[in-house]
């Protein structure tokens, strides 16, 4: 997007502003309400500041031994799940990019099918079959659910990465001597590499936070940080745990943020989505 | 990317034939995959909820399906689903359209906050979304304590209406829907809208006659994905919303785990499948016809 200063020089862009203010009130005032709880430790209607902060709901919350099961749980599986991903993901994705082979196309169009259901619908079908397999409420039961729910994101992003290496510089340093994986580790990987670390980012956090499958094949042996989160929201405990826990699972999910800014910010990611 | 491909294969000094068998070979564990954990159900879950075991063996029936369609309460929660669907992809509309109008077209420094704080949304997981409005817009949520403070009286919650997951649903599908139309947008040339503009269109009939017919498309599949999701989201229904009726997602969870009824349960995913199958088909349909206009 290209935007020069001459158009609008001179209003004051009163649109802009407007929207700006709008979305800062949607979109912050509930992620600052949970922010204030969890360092509240009385908080009685209808005073707008709370009447005590203080950090003792930190330790109440950090000291419950579902909490850090939860975590250790959760941390393994999307450690699994990613690993697994980018092995037979990245591999997969240099083929697609790279090379030709009968039903190419075809394949390549296939992991959309993972997009193109209601997931949760999807989700019960393999459930299904997970019932049979006995795979129900075990750890590997939710790592191939989970599984399935990355292949797209782990194919497609970087699929446009290894597109998008410069193939003259390949060619050169094959021309001067460079055997074909000293190509690609030294060319064709620095210049994939920052989108395909995104990728595979975006797949640790996005399966963290995945809560559907987990909870249907996981239940109620596995469970991880998300299935935690509900069971406080739904069982009223203490308002507060929900909102430490919240500020904690917030960290891995800004870490994606500063990273993955870039492949998201430039549009590449709506059109992996199919805009 | 057929051309880099037949560059490649033809520049290898290898046999094509070795290619193409070294390429399948890295390809099948993940197409497998989606083999054996995609289609595969969903193939499984059709034939066995009409295909049912029997008395005399396995025997052609409808039954869980005319069960689905006559019992009240499921019936209910189909059309809460379809309810909940329709109005956020209205709403998303509604809300993403101007603001990829003005990322569009604007030259201001406010459009890369405003791009930000719409993009936001996708880094807040449903989870913590789902705690966060509780507390905003839930019953003497912040909400109503600045309504109080100012002398307001408290608005009727929508927590555990259906108005929860709209709202939940709305925030966190808020980023996509304005990426997927800005994308579209990006396609219509400047050109044009200054045409039109030059001689004497307002903004309005721009809108209508240059900008609309060019990213109708567009606007079709960022419904489609957004239906595709809406229609079974598990997390926000099932923790903003009301009990009974239940959308989709948290109905057939509770028949799978709850009632243990694996046919029930699968007769409500290809309901589900049903229902969005348009959407899919649509989806998948214009991106292969993008992916193939990509690489010509």
């Amino acid at each position: 997007m290209i935007r020069t200063y001459s158009s609008t020089s001179g209003r004051f862009d009163w649109t802009g502003l407007a929207f700006t203010i709008l979305l800062a009130i949607v979109i912050a005032v509930p992620l600052l309400v949970v922010f204030t709880w969890a360092f509240t430790e009385v908080w009685r209607y209808p005073s707008v500041i709370p009447q005590k902060f203080g950090l003792r709901f930190w330790d109440q919350t950090l000291s419950r031994a579902d909490v850090w099961e939860a975590l250790s749980i959760s941390l393994r599986l999307s450690a699994t799940v990613t690993a697994l991903s980018a092995l037979i993901c990245l591999p997969a994705a240099y083929a697609f990019a790279r090379m030709k082979f009968p039903g190419r196309d075809l394949f390549f169009l296939s992991f959309l099918a993972s997009h193109a259901f209601p997931k949760f619908g999807l989700l019960v079908a393999i459930a299904a079959i997970f019932l049979q397999l006995n795979l129900i409420a075990t750890f590997w039961g939710v790592v191939l659910i989970q599984l399935v729910g990355t292949l797209m994101l782990m194919i497609w992003i970087p699929v446009a990465a290894f597109q998008a290496v410069d193939r003259r510089m390949e060619e050169a340093a094959r021309d001067v001597g460079a055997g074909p994986l000293r190509v690609f580790w030294s060319i064709t990987l620095p210049q994939a590499g920052p989108t395909i670390f995104a990728a595979v980012l975006l797949t640790f956090v996005s399966t963290f936070y995945e809560t559907e499958g987990a909870w249907l094949i996981g239940a109620p042996q596995i469970r991880t940080m998300p299935v935690l989160m509900i069971n406080f929201i739904n069982n009223q405990v203490v308002i507060q745990y929900g909102a430490v826990l919240s500020v904690i699972l917030w960290v891995p999910s800004f870490i994606a943020l500063m990273f993955a800014r870039r492949v998201i910010g430039t549009g590449a990611f709506a059109k992996g989505f199919g805009a | 990317m057929a051309d880099t491909a037949t560059a490649s294969a033809t520049g290898g000094s290898e046999p094509a034939i070795g290619r193409g068998l070294k390429g399948l070979l890295l390809v099948a564990l993940p197409v497998f995959l989606v083999g054996w954990l995609i289609i595969y159900p969903i193939i499984a879950a059709i034939v066995s909820t009409l295909f049912v075991e029997a008395t005399d063996g396995v025997q052609f029936s409808t039954a869980s399906y005319r069960f689905f369609f006559s019992d009240p309460y499921s019936r209910a929660n189909l059309a809460l689903t379809l309810w909940t669907t329709g109005v956020c992809a209205v709403l998303l509309l509604l809300v993403g359209l101007p603001i990829a109008l003005y990322l569009r077209f604007s030259t201001s420094r406010f459009a890369d906050l405003v791009q930000s704080l719409a993009i936001f949304p996708m880094f807040v997981p449903s989870i913590i979304l789902s705690y966060a409005l509780i507390r905003t817009i839930g019953p003497n949520g912040t909400v109503d304590i600045l309504l109080n403070a100012v002398g307001l009286p408290k608005i009727p919650s929508p927590y555990l209406t259906p108005w929860g997951p709209v709202i939940g649903l709305v925030w966190d599908n808020l980023p996509l829907t304005v990426l997927m139309l800005t994308a579209g947008l990006a396609g219509i040339s400047n050109s044009a809208v200054e045409a039109a503009r030059d001689v004497g269109a307002g903004p309005i009939r721009v809108f209508w006659h240059i900008i609309l017919p060019r990213m109708g498309n567009s606007i079709l599949v960022t419904i489609s994905f957004t239906v595709l999701g809406i229609f079974s989201s598990f997390t926000l229904p099932y923790v903003l919303g009301p009990a009974s009726p239940e959308m989709m997602g948290p109905f057939m969870l509770r028949t799978f785990n709850d009632l243990y009824d694996p046919l029930n349960a699968k007769t409500q995913a290809v309901i589900s499948f049903v229902f969005c199958l348009f959407f899919g088909i649509f989806y998948v349909w214009s991106i292969a016809r993008n992916q193939r206009s990509q690489s010509r």
